[in-house]
Parts: structure tokens; sequence; C-alpha cells
């Protein structure tokens, strides 16, 4: 097996190892109730929520199959996952042909990413403001 | 030429990577990223080949830094959770 092989195995080896462990992790332990979780550095610094608050919380309950806490915590990121996974499935195609090409640019084109532009902003700001508090993390 | 790109793909947006940082960590980053992919899309419309190649480029850039800031903040912080955690058993060891 030549080097740059073994190398490739080695990487995605890591990658799969680091991924089944994180996995682990999350699903095991909840956020609230941990202490050794990451906390989000633009709240540490300024006090406000970011729109990626939530996500290690919406990830626990994701992982145990329960959605609804999931979307208390970050409905965002829960509602983001099918796009996502559309996005991702556009990208890996070979040879896309006109009429994948055509769903492509009306999903992932210019128009739908300013789109999305507009809802990170916009669910950044309402999560921070008391009427649109039950889109906060941790309030119902 | 509106057309003339329309049945070929444009280059790689990292799109998904740009929300997946924007989600998970770095909220300037995922956002240039997005920005730039949405560069990339009119740009490559527009006839722009180039331009289009240049954005997908720093789009990349961005979510690269995104994705290894986060990394490094992870082990800065396990770190020192293990150093904190580290201090606090000397000490109970110490008081005990």
């Amino acid at each position: 097996m030549s080097l740059a092989a073994k190398h490739k195995i080695l990487k995605w080896g890591a990658v799969f190892g680091g991924l089944t462990l994180l996995v682990f992790i999350y699903k095991v332990y909840n956020p609230v109730e941990n202490n050794f979780f990451p906390k989000c550095p633009f709240r540490e610094l300024t006090g406000y929520k970011c729109p990626g608050c939530g996500s290690q919380r919406a990830v626990h309950h994701l992982l145990n199959f329960d959605i609804r806490d999931a979307m208390r915590e970050n409905i965002m990121l829960v509602l983001s996952i099918p796009y996502l996974i559309t996005g991702f499935i556009f990208d890996m195609l070979k040879n896309p042909g006109p009429k994948i090409l055509l769903w492509r640019r009306r999903l992932f084109g210019t128009k739908a990413i300013l789109f999305i532009l507009a809802i990170i902003i916009l669910f950044w700001i309402c999560r921070n403001i008391p009427y649109c508090l039950s889109l906060a993390p941790g309030f119902n | 030429m509106e057309n003339q790109n329309s049945n070929q793909r444009p280059p790689k947006t990292w799109l998904v990577e740009s929300i997946l940082v924007t989600l998970f960590c770095c909220l300037p980053f995922g956002i240039a990223g997005i920005i730039n992919a949405a560069k990339v899309e009119s740009r490559f419309y527009a006839g722009d080949i180039e331009g289009a190649q240049r954005a997908s480029r720093e789009a990349a850039k961005w979510t690269k830094i995104g994705f290894w800031v986060s990394v490094v903040l992870f082990v800065i912080y396990i770190v020192l959770l293990f150093a904190g955690v580290l201090t606090a058993v000397s000490l109970d060891e110490l008081g005990s």
C-alpha cells in the first residue's frame, strides 16, 4: 500500500473515531447538567445569544430522538437539517443533468442564499428580544 | 449571456459548510462564507467564471478558518478544563 493511501486511511479513521466519540458524549451527557461543554464565546462576551446558541443542547436532544426539546433549544438548527442534507447530496452528485441543475439553482442559488442569510440575521435579532423569546434557548 | 452557464455546475459554494460553521462555531466566519457562496452563484450565472472561482476560494478560506478556530478553541477549552480539574483534585488531596 502506498504512503498516500495509508495516510488517507489514517485520516478518515481519525475523523470517524472522533465523530463516534462526539456522538457518544453528546448523546449521553446533557450540556445543561454537565459543565464540561464549551460555552458560546459570543454569549460569554456580550451576554447576547447568537444563532448557534443552544446547538449543543439541541444535538443532545436530537441524538436521543427528542425533536421537540431540540427545537426549543435551537429551532433553526433542527429545521436546517433537511436543507443541509439536500445541499450535501447536490454537492456529491457527479455530472448533474439540466433538471437537477435547475433545482440546484432554485434551492441553492443566489436568491436562496440571500434568503438564508436574512433568516439567520432575523433569528439572531429575534431570539434576543422579548417578543421572540419563544425562539430563545431555554425558554418555552 | 445570462443563461450561457446554466447547463453547468457552478464552482463549490461551501454553503452547507458555512451554515454548519455559523451554527456550531463562529458566526463571523460562517457569515463571510455564506456571502461568498452568494457571490459564487451570482457571478457564475452572470458569466463571470473567474470571479466565481475567486469567490469559491474565499468561501473555502473562511469556512476552513471557522473550522480550525473551533477545533483550536475546543482543544484550549479541554486543556483548561483538565488543568482546572487537576488543580481541584490536588487541592482536595492537600486539604484531606
